[in-house]
């Protein structure tokens, strides 16, 4: 379904080879739809493990058949590259494999931005909303896919409610850039592509942009502004958006992980600020500020553009720049929403649980010591949501600090390494350098699989290890 | 082992041989400049505030702000030709941001998209590691342009391997879909 709209593109465009990998990639996925229904039919609701199972199945699924269009393009080195780049844009990364960004179609551009935007919101949470009717299963699946937050009683209602809130911010953001590249010189039709894209890659915290030089293209304060304002939009709890839709417009002043987000976010910028002024990267504060911020905002909230070329951040930025901007994208943006991270609410829970520690060691033994966060209502710390925080964070760590020793295995400088594995892993897409068509082929898979693993949270990815497992041993 | 077993291993290791395979790497287009623009990043402290002699495509579009313009020149592998017309991949883009008076920028008439390989110009000016005219972004502000090559349109021929794919892969998804409707309703 969501092929159609890059289809209509390359007929619009006259890009006849470009529509015809279209019309290719939508008979391969109707065949399988169609024939996956006719050989595994059943009427009986989905458990846990099957919701889990189907979230993460999905996704392979989807990325198989989403690197046609790609690798039929001709602009893939790989069919793995095309999937990379897939599961990048599902994923909301923005890493890419793709060459010649330069001279692809349109049809092409379209794709992978509506990849990024559709899987910003979730492959799950499309087929809720178009698809499903509302089985008790299809909440399993839903959470499945790294999303809990209920925002009204149906699950259907609140994927409904996650596309309304998505699609009005389509329209204003896309206008708002649209004006503003018209007076930064771009052509009409052009420029609604690009506006409509670098939405989409805001919006969705990806990150992918139509041409080769990222958001560095523009030029631009204005365009930096609207894309900062989208970008952190997109990256907070759709719970909190609705929280505010609804009225409750001090929600962003008290939610736990606006919070959170504004206190990393101040430090990160400031240690890079610091550590760029030293080695006198800029020439003025002004220029300072606004390459630091956006860099940082932009890894923050896992999104991905980029002001400054990728290899920048090794040959200018240095070191400190660079750890900062590492520490940014690994805690990430907030839970429930498009962007990736260890989630601003588990560093939120986190923080609480060690002050609550602290407190009752300073506290007499027969005080009791309670604390509370405040997440769209005032929820009480208790030792299960702490621990799963405590769990979830660690199972991040480990995954970035295992990428990080892989690529220090293949000659890659520590800091560098670090840098593009927590990238992945967090779904950001900031680059140094390290992630290219000719990187080794079990950095590119290990790199897929961290994207995979970041955006669904691991569990549902267990999950569907486990049942892989269980099949092969005919249990 | 038995024969099941043999087969599966042998499907597996195509199915992984087809996903990894790396696409055709020939002979790519080497970078005119000297030096290029991947080594004024790699290097910017060493090139800042130098006069630099740049050539490359022209591509996306003019950006016309007042008396000035943007433009994005690439010396990529795709310079001379790009992967629409046959270029072998040579990995990504790579090119500089240059601002120039706007007169010299209308001397572009052609832009680097799917469509066209873009105008190959030769440029001369100042190389900015981090520009304080323009928010500290690394640009070339030249004072020179002259069009080496004019660009040109690019065919889009359609694959007729694809034709019969398409239609292959358009039959077998309506006959599924006729025989799910065959299929009994719980």
């Amino acid at each position: 379904m969501l092929m159609v709209l890059p289809l209509v593109t390359s007929v619009a465009f006259g890009e006849w080879d470009t529509a015809l990998d279209f019309v290719i990639s939508i008979g391969a996925c109707l065949t399988f739809g169609f024939g996956s229904q006719l050989l595994c039919r059943t009427e009986k609701d989905l458990d846990w493990s099957h919701g889990l199972v189907v979230a993460s199945g999905s996704w392979v699924v989807a990325t198989i058949l989403g690197a046609l269009p790609h690798w039929l393009s001709g602009h893939e080195g790989s069919y793995l590259d095309a999937m990379f780049d897939v599961m990048s844009g599902y994923t909301t990364t923005g890493l890419y494999l793709l060459q010649d960004l330069d001279h692809i179609a349109h049809g092409l551009n379209m794709w992978r931005h509506l990849l990024t935007y559709a899987g910003g919101q979730g492959i799950v949470v499309i087929a809720l909303t178009f698809l499903f009717k509302g089985t008790a299963g299809a909440y399993k699946v839903y959470v499945g896919e790294g999303k809990d937050e209920r925002l009204l009683p149906n699950v259907v209602q609140t994927a409904r409610a996650i596309w309304l809130v998505s699609l009005t911010y389509l329209v204003i953001g896309t206008l708002a850039l649209w004006v503003t590249a018209m007076f930064l010189g771009q052509e009409p039709v052009r420029g609604l592509l690009h506006a409509l894209w670098v939405f989409m890659g805001a919006w969705s915290t990806g990150g992918f942009a139509p041409q080769s030089y990222n958001t560095l293209y523009y030029h631009s304060l204005s365009y930096e502004v609207i894309s900062v304002i989208i970008f952190i939009a997109g990256s907070f709890n759709f719970a909190l958006h609705w929280a505010v839709w609804t009225g409750k417009r001090r929600e962003i002043v008290r939610n736990v992980e606006t919070i959170s987000f504004a206190i990393t976010l101040s430090l990160t910028v400031l240690i890079a600020t610091f550590a760029l002024a030293k080695a006198g990267v800029y020439p003025d504060a002004m220029a300072l500020f606004r390459k630091a911020f956006y860099q940082l905002a932009s890894g923050h909230t896992t999104t991905g553009f980029s002001t400054i070329y990728a290899r920048a951040f090794v040959t200018q930025w240095g070191p400190v720049g660079m750890i900062a901007t590492t520490i940014a994208m690994a805690i990430g943006a907030s839970a429930c929403s498009t962007g990736g991270g260890i989630k601003g609410i588990r560093m939120g829970v986190m923080t609480k649980a060690i002050l609550q520690d602290i407190r009752k060691l300073i506290s007499p033994e027969s005080a009791v010591v309670r604390a509370k966060f405040h997440h769209v209502k005032d929820v009480a710390l208790d030792d299960g949501l702490v621990r799963t925080a405590f769990t979830i964070t660690v199972l991040y760590v480990t995954l970035y600090g295992a990428g990080a020793v892989l690529g220090s295995l293949h000659g890659i400088p520590f800091v560098d390494s670090a840098f593009e594995i927590v990238s992945a892993a967090s779904n950001t897409g900031l680059s140094c350098g390290v992630t290219t068509p000719m990187m080794p082929w079990d950095m590119k898979v290990v790199y897929l699989i961290a994207m995979w693993l970041g955006r669904l949270e691991f569990m549902s990815v267990f999950a569907l290890f486990g049942f892989l497992v269980s099949m092969v041993r005919g249990r | 082992m038995g024969g099941r077993a043999i087969r599966a291993w042998l499907a597996a290791a195509v199915v992984l041989a087809c996903v990894f395979a790396p696409g055709l790497a020939l002979a790519q287009q080497p970078s005119p400049n000297d030096p290029t623009s991947a080594e004024l990043v790699e290097r910017p402290k060493e090139f800042d505030g130098k006069t630099v002699e740049y050539t490359g495509e022209v591509v996306g579009d003019r950006m016309v702000r007042g008396d000035f313009a943007w433009l994005h020149i690439n010396d990529d592998a795709y310079y001379l030709k790009n992967v629409e017309e046959g270029a072998e991949l040579g990995g990504y883009n790579s090119g500089h941001a240059v601002w120039l008076p706007a007169a010299l920028a209308e001397q572009v008439t052609t832009f680097g998209d799917y469509q066209h390989e873009g105008d190959v110009v030769r440029i001369a000016g100042t190389f900015n590691a981090a520009c304080g005219q323009h928010g500290g972004d690394m640009d070339i502000h030249a004072t020179s342009l002259e069009v080496v090559t004019p660009g040109h349109p690019v065919k889009d021929p359609i694959h007729p391997w694809k034709v019969a794919l398409a239609a292959l892969l358009v039959l077998t998804a309506a006959a599924a879909w006729y025989l799910h409707r065959r299929e009994p309703r719980f």
